[in-house]
């Protein structure tokens, strides 16, 4: 039971919308150009470690923290939970991503052109819970009267491999563009949106209640989840799939940076525009109708008994069709939209500790916006930053992040340089490292790279 | 400039060293319980003259109905109450008893709904509820037929339902079923 509450901990707790925002434009890490393509890269080539150039696990659950249910405080779990059920809004979300860089590298093609390429693994569980489903599961049925609405029901799971290459030009001395074409394979989709409907108990006439299922409109697409032999699925099945094997798609990425006064700095992506065919293990369920039912009508005629049950049975199937669906699908990957001002102040960096990145100040302060839509319910944050370039060795940026998960995420980045090895940590909600069970998400990112620059 | 470091490292100091968690015990789920409450509706029926005659104008005392039903065993061991509630309405100026008798598979008699139910002559709305004991509930999920038997009581006065009689015997009825999902 232990081991239970805790993964029910990690579900909670681990991985946020896939917002990436201490990252982003951070440090003028490679990783900053899978947020934004058309972000500025300075260095002459660089390659990440690899299966260590970015490890990103981000993640969290709208509705209550761990800490509010298992808080060793005296008060009894049942009350904990009832307490955390009151406080659930009319529908909560919970996300966990991660992220594995297998390989990732780029080099300057010209003073003009960056180029940069690699391979990572992504995992995405994304599930948004009606208010009223949460009643209906907890309570039950009872409450006479009441629309249970699977309205806002729908989730979704990803496991796939991206292969990337993208361009990061230079036009001119205040516009940077930025376009990376991908290519997903796909091991595993479940994908459920836009179901309607609704279960009610009300008073009857011809019985003391009926029961209706109303409107009931929902779709389940599923591809490599359901299969007649589990034996396949061993973690090489998963490999290949990743690696070519899967269900293909592509996508797009694509980003500006825009210095539009000698200080500020205006920059914004799109990330995923894309798309997944889904064509091989594809089995999805449909369930569409209404139904209607206020008991067992006896007629007491034994010259012509009737079969209730079954008939009952039968008219449920005719009235609310399940239809399991076996053709190809298309799966759109949820979109990312950054967006972000910064000011510029501070010294400019000069030759003694910055000789290989002439022209930067040593501060930076703005605002960012992240937006991810497409996916189950729409996800947006806001982020005040400040990022300092201490030296060339070493730089940090301080983040202040309002999202659904909470209103005071502080987050935290440092970058390091020695030679050409370099490090970066990121992590937020740390003003919940007193105490990490209270956070209602998480977001970690580590990698380290070998960067080279050019001598000036 | 070591200064603003000092700062961001002793902000980053305190921040991991004031302590990981605060006392969290997840032993407790051992002690979670989930109470709900769901509602079925049952059986309904509006038995009039016709239905208490038989093709002689005699009178049948007795009548009966069957639900042949498979009842899915998987919540079992969550229930911990099952009550019936029924609802009966009686213009007929006699009396009757209904009972509901339960059988397996096999057909063999495996439980009676006790007490009666007893519709007195010219009754209003009467609400009979039958609670399942804790111990009986598996019988349930043996059953196979549901029987309902309703019974005419005999007149006190010696008079005999016609089939001009315009009264009618009115049953409805529903199943509340009480579950307690226990973690340990």
């Amino acid at each position: 039971m232990k081991n239970l509450a805790f993964l029910v901990f990690l579900i909670f707790s681990i991985a946020n919308a896939q917002n990436k925002q201490i990252l982003y434009d951070f440090a003028g890490l490679p990783q900053t150009l899978l947020i934004n393509p058309g972000a500025e890269v300075s260095n002459k080539f660089y390659f990440g470690f690899p299966l260590f150039s970015q490890v990103a696990v981000q993640g969290g659950f709208t509705g209550f923290s761990a800490y509010d249910i298992f808080a060793d405080d005296g008060i009894n779990i049942n009350t904990k939970i009832s307490d955390a059920i009151k406080g659930f809004g009319k529908s909560e979300f919970t996300e966990l991503n991660q992220q594995l860089e297998v390989l990732s590298g780029g080099f300057l093609l010209n003073e003009k052109m960056y180029l940069s390429f690699g391979y990572y693994q992504e995992t995405t569980i994304l599930a948004k819970i009606p208010r009223d489903v949460i009643a209906l599961l907890y309570e039950g049925n009872s409450d006479i009267n009441r629309q249970y609405s699977i309205e806002k029901l729908s989730a979704r799971a990803e496991l796939l491999g991206v292969f990337h290459v993208g361009i990061s030009k230079k036009i001119n001395e205040k516009w940077q563009i930025g376009a990376r074409a991908k290519l997903y394979s796909s091991a595993l989709n479940v994908n459920s949106k836009q179901s309607t409907g609704s279960l009610a108990t009300t008073f009857g006439s011809n019985n003391i209640y009926k029961q209706q299922l109303e409107n009931i409109d929902f779709l389940l697409q599923t591809s490599g989840v359901f299969f007649e032999d589990t034996d396949v699925l061993t973690p090489a099945y998963y490999v290949k799939k990743m690696f070519l094997g899967g269900n293909l798609g592509l996508g797009i990425d694509l980003g500006f940076t825009h210095h539009f006064k000698k200080q500020w700095t205006v920059s914004g992506s799109a990330i995923d525009l894309g798309f997944i065919y889904n064509t091989q293990d594809v089995k999805s369920y449909g369930l569409k109708g209404d139904f209607e039912v206020d008991g067992f009508d006896l007629n007491f005629d034994d010259q012509d008994p009737s079969d209730y049950w079954n008939d009952l049975e039968d008219r449920f199937n005719e009235e609310l069709v399940l239809d399991t669906i076996t053709s190809k699908y298309i799966s759109t990957r949820p979109l990312k939209l950054n967006a972000a001002v910064n000011y510029a102040f501070g010294k400019k960096l000069d030759n003694c500790r910055f000789d290989k990145r002439p022209g930067l100040y040593s501060n930076k302060v703005g605002v960012q916006l992240f937006s991810n839509v497409g996916a189950v319910h729409t996800y947006l944050a806001a982020t005040l930053f400040f990022e300092r370039w201490f030296s060339k060795n070493f730089q940090a940026k301080i983040t202040y992040t309002a999202d659904p998960y909470s209103f005071k995420n502080l987050g935290m980045g440092i970058a390091t340089q020695l030679g050409p090895v370099n490090l970066y940590v990121l992590a937020d909600n740390l003003l919940n490292l007193n105490n990490l069970y209270a956070a209602k998400s998480v977001n970690i990112q580590v990698g380290l790279n070998f960067i080279f620059y050019d001598k000036y | 400039m070591m200064k603003a470091l000092k700062i961001i490292l002793g902000i980053f100091a305190i921040l991991c060293f004031q302590g990981c968690t605060k006392p969290i015990d997840f032993d407790q789920i051992d002690a979670a319980e989930i109470k709900a409450n769901y509602i079925l509706t049952q059986a309904y029926f509006n038995l009039g003259s016709s239905n208490f005659l038989d093709e002689f104008g005699i009178e049948i005392p007795l009548q009966n109905d069957v639900i042949q039903a498979q009842i899915s065993g998987s919540s079992q061991k969550h229930i911990e109450k099952i009550e019936f509630t029924f609802v009966t309405q009686n213009s007929f100026d006699r009396a009757f008893n209904v009972q509901i008798v339960l059988f397996d598979a096999a057909q063999e008699q495996i439980y009676t709904f006790k007490p009666t139910i007893q519709i007195p002559a010219y009754s209003g709305e009467i609400t009979t509820t039958i609670e399942i004991p804790k111990e009986d509930i598996a019988v349930i999920f043996n059953t196979e037929y549901f029987s309902f038997f309703v019974q005419l009581l005999p007149s006190t006065d010696g008079s005999v339902i016609s089939l001009n009689d315009d009264a009618t015997l009115h049953f409805k009825s529903y199943v509340e079923l009480f579950l307690n999902y226990k973690t340990a």
